[in-house]
Parts: structure tokens; C-alpha cells; sequence
């Protein structure tokens, strides 16, 4: 048993390499002078590079490790390589942001590390116990993220909302934990899918159990009617982290959701598939039709962001291998155009994050054409115009809901997207429309933010064009491919 | 010996109590506590099951959800301190500075 | 040939504008050069495609096929048949009018205006080329983004109210459209998106979409083309669009945007729906015959000539629609042809209004009257212009309008009656405007100074008035080369039809 624990050390391998960097920069952090300390995002970066290596070097893994808790197959490797690029570009945009604000880079990226290091345990669980372990270990990093800022009042407003909403729902999903254990005599999630389907579980408290999971990850990823918190969190937060929030947690909740309906619980799942329906229904139509009315573009990208969470819940529902390769596909991409969009966000507010408005955005197009053009790709990919990666994940996110004939979602579906056209272009029409304030002052741009902007544009139009490669991928990586 | 479903109807009244005073209670501290109650009834449900079947890991679980809920008490404290600093309240209806 | 042919008229302009994108911005007469320059190379590739057309094969010519997304059965697959070889023509040679036109009206932001310029281009000329479902859509929806910017940015007082509105009319009608191919795509197997292909399945037999799936399908595809036709009641875009556009934008909205709507309808709607096209025919027919009297009749109330000019396109865009839902072959024809028709001399009109508003910064009738005097060879391009849309015999619009009349009277007598009855209206307004513009005293002191068309203006509107007489006269060259195509849409159509009897 030892001997073979030793042996399977490398499953985890990206998970400690992140750990030891994370805890690395802490300590240097302290030791450096403080001209010194920016050194934290290379090493970040470093870390975050030698991670990827150590991820692709277990594709082609697919099995159970120590003792069941942790597996690695095609969907936990996709997702820890979509987790590896969400931080890499959030370590890239907030090096700039936190020496601007005066924050502590090394602090920063450090928890930016754990935070990965917690989606990944999360994607790699088989476990109940395991995933609240890893969401866990997601959330403190997050909630002391968001409150990094600490004489900001708004940024500590965002993180107590966050943080005692989050924590409620940690408990509903706990309650849940605890009933399919109860139900099962197992956390493990193969073992509770045999039970079930052996038919010796209670399914009245199975179906409870469910109930509250789907509560605990509704809030974790945003979905009406648990998304009350996003627009505040997303406006109060230092702006990389609304980024990262958008896209990091709600992909790995996600994704956890997913393996757990699916592999754990099928049979309770379709109980509850009217729900889920009907919860997609309302997050799209929420998200879009109150983002319609913001002011803030912060706030605005957050309601964005429940009607994307709205997006992929229709994938969810699907319950098919299609859906769950779609799944994979928009979560990536989507991280892409959020996050490119959320660091422009970050460089126009300026100093002290105050710049958030749209009107803040009048003339921006011809004064400064570069950056106008990039937000005006994301959030064309955002609202799914065609050779946008935006696009090919609503394309391929609506075949699959009509390959499991949810016509009626592919159309809410459709039609929140043309909905969702309207406040993009808002922002477009602000841009290139309006004139510019007299009192005009440039946008100041940094080469860590240039580069995040650059990597998002290029991949948003290399899967936008040519998504093949990707799409090919994200079938492979499907639970239960062979 | 006290049956199981006694143990589990205390653990959802618990929890419902937790999960009410959170929904209904406006100082952060408070709400802080329910959480806990709430965690707390999760755990009486695990001991119980734990028993009940004879298994051990029930038990370890509840040693994870204390080491959890520790560390979320750490950084939630601190939250709080920062925000009070910023404030001078710790009712939630105060720190409403973002509103749609 | 090259048989890459059809994608280098495709991308050349878009290429242009790539250029473009990196042009200092500075050298606005430089930008304006390099668009011209682009477009008309556009021109000139594209020409030689209507002699080369082989008028014998009916079917699609200079294809080019490649993979492009095998994993979701996607191809780039590009050809021209009788039916859009116009329609491509038209668009290449729209668009250096068009950019020639706004020479001295886009002073501000000029690198952009004709970046966009070229991306639309693109865009228009891909919508007619691309015969797989998915490339299609790509270019239908990617058109959009560069008339948005058109209009929205060089636009007039209320640019951005019509540019919005632009946007989500035609956007949500095609979101629909989109789950239709999608849901065309896995009722065929999953396989392919190649619309060629699809239809041969339909053919064999192996695609069999039973009677509520066409009814669906088509509505689906239907909604989205009516709304870029436009059909009344879905219109209500058009005439903001066409009055705040810039005067190019509006060129190129009338001309061939609008087409891409009935385009669709004849390419898609009809082959692949045979049943449902007839069981949607008679209230079809009644809404288009509607927005035929409708058009004419707020047109005529009209006080802005912009606004004339956009609500009788409505009016021209009934009588195409009526044309293809007659189903048969003068009908169709007479559709097709007045496609090209209702592009040419609208955007004649167009560019004129455009003129006028240039020299006067007005569009209301009541400032002018009697331009005639200051304006002769205005007035005298106007007239022909004027009579054109209305369609007296050897101008262009007749053949249209008559052989839709004759394909109408064939399949409804009432509807035919109706919408000559139309013909007649768009002469009343046509002619009014033309009088209380031309003739007359010079009422209005400021009109009396105005200069006469430049060089330039000549040049714009001179191809124009070429194609107006020689469709009018020879129109059987042009009809020649859309016979075998009109025909085999017919054909497809009907025996379709049977194979559902059974």
C-alpha cells in the first residue's frame, strides 16, 4: 500500500508544484527587499509553466488513484489545462493592477496559485469529500483575494458578501454530502453511482442530497435563483479578480456538477432535470435582461456572466457526451474573452478602480483604436457573433441541447443571445459613437496587460476560425470516453 | 439506544435554525454563527451515520469540516475586522454600497 | 479560370482592408485610393464570371470545396449558379460606386469608413457564394458587424437608435435560422452542414423531414429572410436604417442587402421545403401583396425623399416576394430580375438623394422645386432613374415588374390585380416627388446658386444609367443565364412536392 501511495505521487504532481511555488513566493516575499518583490509574478508564471508540463505529461492517464479520491482522465486533465491558463492570465493582468494600486504582489500571486490549486483538486476529485475539500481551498483563497484591498471599502464589502454567502452554501452542499453518505454508506462517486443502480440507496434522501448539491454549486457558479451575490462581488472586487472570479470558479464548479450528476447520481439527476431546465431558463433570462439596464460596465459583465452560467447550464442539462464536450469547449473559451475583457476594464478605470461606467468609455475607439478593437472582439465573442470562439461554444453548446431535442431551451437559448447583442453593443456604441470628454486622459497600458489582451484576442479567433482542434479535444475529454 | 432518525431531526432542525437565523439576522457576527451551526449539524448527521453503519470515516470527514471550518473563521475574521475598520458597523444592511 | 476564383473575389476585399487596418491614418486620400483600388480590382476579377458562366449547366459552377471543421462536418464550400451570379455581380459593382460616391461626404474617421466598406463586401459577396449552411451563416451574421459601424458612426441625428435596431431585428431572425441548420444538420445524420449535399439527401429520399418538421424549418428560415427583405409588418427597420445610414451605407443596404433576403428565400426556403412553401404560399402572397400597397402609399405621404425612397423600396421588395411565391417560372424570373432591378435603380436613388443632400444638407421636398433650371443634368438622370424604378418599358424595371405580374396572374388573379394596382401607385409617388423637386419655379433663393454634378458624381452614377437601359433592352442576355437555374429551383420544387404525395 505505501509503496504503491509513492508510486502514484505523480498524479498529483501539478497540484504540489503549485502548493510549493505558492508557498515559495510567501516566504520570499518576506525575505525580499521591496523593489524586489515584483519578482513574484515571474515565479508565478514559472510555476504555472512547469505545472502545464507536468499536466501534459499525464494525458493518456485514466484511472483512480489514492485509494479512489483523486482521478485522472481526459475531463480532469482538459479542465486543470483550462484552470493552468485562467491563471496564468489573471497572474499576468493583476501584476500591473496590484503595483498600480499599491497592493502585495507576492501576496497576491501567491493566493492566486491556491486558488488554482483548488479548482484542480476539484476537477481531479472522485470524491465528495474531496471536492469540498478543493472547493474550499478555492473559496478562502478567493475571499481573501477579494478583499485585498483592504482600505477599500467596497472591496471589503465584496469579500464579506462573498464570503458568507459562499460559506452558506459550502453548508447546503455539506447537508447534501453528509445525506448521500448516509444514503450510500460512500463519498466516493463510482461507488454511490454503483449503489444507486444496485437500488440498496434510500432515493428519498438521495434525491434530497442532490437537491442541496445543486444548491451548493448554484451559488458557486451563479445561476438564478443563487446569484443574488455576483453583481456586488464582481463591482467591489480589485478588477483581475471579478475576472478570475467569473470564469475560474464557475468553470470548476461546473465541471464538478457535471462529473457528480453524472457519474454519482444519473438516475436522481433526471428527477431534477425539470429544475435544472427551468434554472437555465431564468439565469439566461436574469442575467441578460438585467444587464440591459447597467450603467456599470462591472456590473454589467457580471450579469453577463449569470446568463453565461445560463449558457452552460444548458449544456448541463443535455446529459449527453456532446453537452459535456461543449461544456469543456465554452468554459475555456469563454474564460479567454472575460477575462481579456475584465483587464481592459481594469487598465480604463484607472488608478483606484474608478472609471467603471460606460460613459467612462465615450471616444475610446478612435482615441485609442488598438484597445477599442480588442473590447469590442470580446464582447462580440460574448455575445456570440460568428468567428468568435464566443460563437462556436453557443454553436456548439445549442447542437448538442437539439441533439437531446430541448428545443424549446435551444430557443430561450438563441434568443437570449440576440438579447444579450443589445448591451455589448451598448458598450460598442459608447466606444466608437459618442465623443470623447474634454478632459480626455489616456488609457495607461502596461506589457503584462498587453500580453494578456494579445493572448486572449489570438485564441478567441484561433478557435473562433478554426475551432477543430479544440472541439476534437473537448470530445475526447468527455467522462467515460474510451 | 437512540435510533438514527432521532440524531438526523435534530441535525435538520439544526440546520434549518442555522440557515433561518442567517436569512433573518443582520449582524455579521451572528450570521457568522449560524454558518456554523449550520456546518455543526452537518456533522452530528456524519457521527450519526458513522455510527450507525459502523464506518470510521464518517468521523474523519467531521475532523475535515472543523479543520474547514477553522480556517474559514480565520479569514472570515479577518474580513470582518477589515471591514469594521473601513465602516464602524456590523450590520449587513449598512454595507450596502453596491445596489442595483 | 482559377477555380479559387470565387474565394479571391471573396477575400480581396477583406485583404484590402487588412491593409488598410495598418495604413497610417493620416493620408485620407491614399486610404480612399487603396479602397477604390481594391474594390475595382474586385470589379474586374468578378467580370469575366458572366461570360464564363456556362449558361447550359444549371447547376452550381466555379465551386471551390475544402475542409474547414471536419469534427462538426463543416466545409468552406463556395459556387455560383444562375441565381446568385447576379446578385455577386451587382455587389461588386455596388460597392466602388458606393465608395466613389461618399468621396468627399466622409471626411472624419476615413480609414475606418472604408476598412468597413471592404469587410462588408466581403461579407455580401460570401453570402452569396458559400453553399455550406455554416458559411453561410458565418457571412450573415459577420455582415452585420461593418453596416453597424456604417451606420452607427457615419450616420445621421438618430445613427445610433437605427443602428441598434438594425442589429437585433436581423439578429434575432437569424438565431433562429441557426438552430434551424443546426436541426437540419442532425435530422440528415449529423454529418454534413454542405447544403448541396443536404438537398441531395432530401432527394434520394434519405432525408424525409415529416410535415411539421418542414412547417417548423421553414418558418424558421423564413422569419429570418423577411426580416432582412423586408416584409411588411417586419420593415419597421429599414426605413430608420436607410435614413440615418450615410448615403453609400444606403446604396449598399438597398442594393444588396435587402437581396440577401430574397436570395435566401429562392435558394433555401424553396428546395428544401417544397410542402410548407406551399402551404405558406397564399398568406405570403397576401403580406407581400400587403407591403406592396402599404410601401406605395406611405411613401407617397412622405416629406423626406430618404424616407420616399426607403418605404417604396418595401413597395419593390412586395412585388419580388409576390414574384417568388407565384412558383412558377415568368414569376420567378421576373423575381430575380428585379432583385437587380430594385439594386441598381434604388441605389441611383440613393446616390441622388445623397447628391442633393450634399449641396443642401436637406432631404425635405419642400426646399426644393424647380432644380431643373440650376440642375439640369441632375434633373435629366433623375428622370430616367425615376421612370426606371417605376418601370416603364426599355428602362430596366418593366421586365421585372411585368414578368412577376405575369407569374402572379397565373397563380392569383386578385393578388396580380392588387399589385399592379401597386405598379400604378409607385408611379403617383414617383412622379409627384419628381415634379415637386424638378419642375417648377425655383421657390427656395438658395436653390438657384447650387452647381451642377462634378466629374465625379457623373462617374458614380454613370454604370448605373448604362445598366438601366441595356437590362431594360436586352434583358434576354440576362435572363439567359439565370434559365437553367430559375428552372431546376422550379423543378427541384416540384418534384419534391411528389415524392411528399406519397
Amino acid at each position: 500500500m505505501d509503496g504503491s501511495l509513492a508510486l502514484e505521487i505523480p498524479q498529483i504532481f501539478p497540484e504540489i508544484a503549485l502548493s510549493v511555488f505558492g508557498i515559495a513566493i510567501l516566504l520570499l516575499d518576506t525575505f525580499l527587499p521591496k523593489s524586489k518583490r515584483h519578482a513574484a509574478t515571474g515565479i508565478a508564471l514559472a510555476a504555472i509553466a512547469l505545472t502545464a508540463v507536468f499536466t501534459l505529461g499525464l494525458v493518456g492517464e485514466d484511472g483512480t488513484f489514492f485509494s479512489g479520491m483523486i482521478v485522472v482522465d481526459g475531463f480532469s486533465i482538459f479542465l486543470r489545462i483550462t484552470f493552468l491558463v485562467v491563471g496564468a492570465l489573471t497572474v499576468l493582468a493583476s501584476s500591473s493592477y496590484a503595483t498600480r494600486e499599491n497592493l502585495a504582489v507576492g501576496e497576491f500571486q501567491a493566493l492566486v496559485l491556491f486558488a488554482i490549486v483548488g479548482m484542480n483538486l476539484m476537477a481531479a476529485s472522485n470524491e465528495l469529500i474531496m471536492i469540498f475539500l478543493g472547493l474550499e481551498t478555492l473559496s478562502i483563497a478567493s475571499y481573501i483575494l477579494l478583499g485585498i484591498k483592504r482600505s477599500d471599502a467596497k472591496s471589503n464589502e465584496a469579500a464579506l458578501k462573498y464570503f458568507l454567502l459562499g460559506s452558506f452554501s459550502s453548508a447546503f452542499m455539506l447537508y447534501g454530502i453528509a445525506l448521500a453518505y448516509g444514503a450510500t454508506r460512500t463519498t466516493n462517486l463510482e461507488a454511490i453511482g454503483r449503489e444507486i443502480a444496485a437500488g440498496s440507496a434510500g432515493m428519498t434522501l438521495i434525491y434530497v442530497a442532490v437537491g442541496l448539491l445543486f444548491v451548493g454549486f448554484g451559488f458557486k457558479v451563479a445561476v438564478v435563483p443563487f446569484h443574488v451575490w455576483t453583481p456586488d462581488v464582481y463591482e467591489g472586487a480589485p478588477t483581475p479578480i471579478s475576472a478570475f472570479m467569473s470564469v475560474g470558479p464557475k468553470a470548476a464548479g461546473f465541471a464538478v456538477l457535471v462529473r457528480v450528476l453524472m457519474v454519482a447520481f444519473p438516475a436522481a439527476y433526471a428527477k431534477w432535470l425539470g429544475l435544472v431546465w427551468l434554472s437555465a431558463v431564468l439565469t439566461m433570462f436574469v442575467g441578460n435582461c438585467v444587464a440591459l439596464v447597467q450603467s456599470n460596465i462591472k456590473r454589467m459583465l457580471a450579469y453577463s456572466s449569470i446568463a453565461h452560467a445560463g449558457y452552460i447550464l444548458v449544456a448541463v442539462a443535455t446529459r449527453n457526451q456532446e453537452g459535456v464536450a461543449a461544456l469543456l469547449f465554452y468554459t475555456l473559451t469563454y474564460a479567454l474573452m472575460n477575462i481579456g475583457a475584465f483587464t481592459i476594464v481594469s487598465l480604463v478605470s484607472r488608478q483606484g478602480d474608478r472609471k467603471t461606467y460606460l460613459d467612462d468609455y465615450a471616444g475610446l475607439g478612435f482615441k485609442q483604436p488598438g484597445l477599442a478593437a480588442a473590447l469590442s472582439i470580446f464582447l462580440l465573442s460574448l455575445a456570440g457573433i460568428p468567428l468568435t470562439a464566443g460563437f462556436a461554444g453557443k454553436f456548439f453548446i445549442f447542437r448538442a441541447a437539439l441533439e437531446s431535442k430541448f428545443v424549446w431551451l435551444a430557443i430561450i437559448g438563441v434568443l437570449n443571445s440576440a438579447i444579450s447583442v443589445y448591451y455589448y453593443l451598448r458598450v460598442i456604441v459608447v466606444m466608437y459613437m459618442k465623443e470623447a470628454p474634454d478632459d480626455w486622459s489616456p488609457v495607461a497600458m502596461s506589457s503584462s496587460a498587453i500580453a494578456v489582451i494579445a493572448l486572449s484576442v489570438l485564441g478567441i479567433l484561433q478557435f473562433g476560425i478554426f475551432p477543430d482542434m479544440l472541439i476534437s479535444l473537448a470530445r475526447s475529454s468527455v467522462i467515460g470516453y474510451r | 439506544m437512540i435510533p438514527l432518525g432521532f440524531y438526523l431531526v435534530v441535525s435538520a432542525i439544526l440546520f434549518s435554525i442555522g440557515a433561518y437565523g442567517f436569512l433573518i439576522k443582520r449582524n455579521i457576527i451572528t450570521l457568522f454563527m449560524c454558518i456554523e451551526l449550520m456546518l455543526n449539524a452537518v456533522n452530528l448527521s456524519f457521527v450519526a451515520f458513522a455510527r450507525y453503519y459502523a464506518l470510521l470515516d464518517g468521523q474523519v470527514f467531521v475532523f475535515f469540516v472543523m479543520a474547514v471550518a477553522a480556517a474559514e473563521a480565520a479569514v472570515g475574521l479577518g474580513i470582518i475586522v477589515a471591514l469594521f475598520r473601513n465602516r464602524q458597523t456590523l450590520n449587513v444592511d449598512e454595507t450596502n454600497l453596491m445596489k442595483w | 479560370m482559377p477555380h479559387s476564383i470565387l474565394t479571391l473575389i471573396t477575400f480581396l476585399p477583406a485583404g484590402g482592408a487588412a491593409l488598410l487596418l495598418f495604413w497610417p491614418r493620416t493620408g485620407a486620400s491614399a486610404i480612399r485610393n487603396i479602397a477604390m483600388g481594391v474594390s475595382l480590382l474586385t470589379l474586374l476579377l468578378s467580370l469575366p464570371l458572366f461570360p464564363a458562366f456556362d449558361t447550359s449547366n444549371p447547376g452550381m459552377q466555379f465551386e471551390q470545396s475544402a475542409a474547414w471543421i471536419p469534427s462538426l462536418g463543416i466545409r468552406y464550400h463556395v459556387g455560383i449558379d444562375g441565381i446568385s451570379l447576379f446578385l455577386v455581380l451587382l455587389t461588386t459593382v455596388l460597392t466602388p460606386v458606393a465608395i466613389l460616391s461618399s468621396w468627399k461626404s466622409i471626411q472624419t474617421k476615413v480609414r475606418e469608413y472604408h476598412l468597413f466598406m471592404l469587410l462588408l463586401e466581403t461579407g455580401m459577396i460570401g453570402v452569396f457564394v458559400a453553399l455550406d449552411f455554416f458559411l453561410f451563416y458565418v457571412f450573415w451574421e459577420v455582415m452585420l458587424v461593418p453596416m453597424y459601424f456604417l451606420i452607427g458612426v457615419w450616420g445621421g441625428q438618430r445613427r445610433i437608435y437605427a443602428a441598434v435596431k438594425f442589429f437585433l431585428y436581423t439578429m434575432v431572425g437569424s438565431v433562429l435560422m441557426l438552430l434551424a441548420i443546426i436541426a437540419l444538420y442532425l435530422l440528415n445524420g449529423a454529418t454534413t452542414f454542405d447544403f448541396p449535399a443536404i438537398l441531395e439527401s432530401l432527394h434520394q429520399g434519405n432525408l424525409i423531414l415529416s410535415p411539421g418538421q418542414q412547417h417548423w424549418l421553414f418558418l424558421a428560415f423564413f422569419f429570418a429572410f423577411a426580416i432582412k427583405v423586408p416584409l411588411f409588418p417586419l420593415h419597421t427597420w429599414l426605413p430608420d436604417a436607410h435614413v440615418e445610414a450615410p448615403t453609400a451605407g444606403s446604396v449598399v443596404l438597398a442594393g444588396v442587402l435587402l437581396k440577401m433576403g430574397t436570395y435566401g428565400i429562392v435558394r433555401f426556403c424553396l428546395p428544401l421545403f417544397p410542402e410548407a412553401t406551399r402551404e405558406f404560399t397564399p398568406f405570403i402572397s397576401l403580406l407581400a401583396v400587403v407591403g406592396i400597397i402599404y410601401g406605395a402609399l406611405v411613401a407617397m405621404v412622405q416629406t423626406d425623399i430618404k424616407k420616399l425612397v426607403a418605404y417604396s423600396s418595401v413597395s419593390h421588395l412586395g412585388f419580388v416576394v409576390l414574384g417568388i411565391f407565384a412558383l412558377n417560372e415568368q414569376g420567378l424570373h421576373g423575381a430575380m430580375y428585379q432583385m437587380l432591378n430594385h439594386g441598381i435603380s434604388t441605389g441611383a436613388l440613393f446616390l441622388l438623394v445623397g447628391m442633393l443632400y450634399d449641396r443642401r444638407h436637406t432631404r425635405l421636398i419642400d426646399e426644393f422645386g424647380g432644380l431643373a433650371d440650376p440642375l439640369p443634368v441632375f434633373s435629366a438622370i433623375f428622370m430616367i432613374v425615376a421612370l426606371s424604378s417605376i418601370g416603364l418599358p426599355m428602362l430596366n424595371g418593366f421586365v421585372g415588374e411585368f414578368l412577376i405580374l405575369l407569374g402572379a396572374f397565373d397563380a392569383d388573379r386578385t393578388y396580380a390585380v392588387i399589385a399592379a394596382s401597386g405598379v400604378i401607385l409607385s408611379a403617383v409617388y414617383m412622379l409627384w416627388v419628381y415634379q415637386r423637386v424638378v419642375f417648377g419655379q425655383v421657390t427656395n433663393p438658395r436653390n438657384r446658386r447650387l452647381l451642377d454634378l462634378d466629374f465625379r458624381e457623373k462617374l458614380v452614377l454613370l454604370p448605373l444609367v448604362v445598366l438601366i437601359f441595356w437590362m431594360g433592352i436586352y434583358s434576354e442576355s440576362f435572363l439567359r443565364k439565370m434559365d437553367g437555374s430559375v428552372s431546376q429551383v422550379l423543378q427541384h420544387f416540384r418534384s419534391s412536392a411528389v415524392v411528399m404525395k406519397h
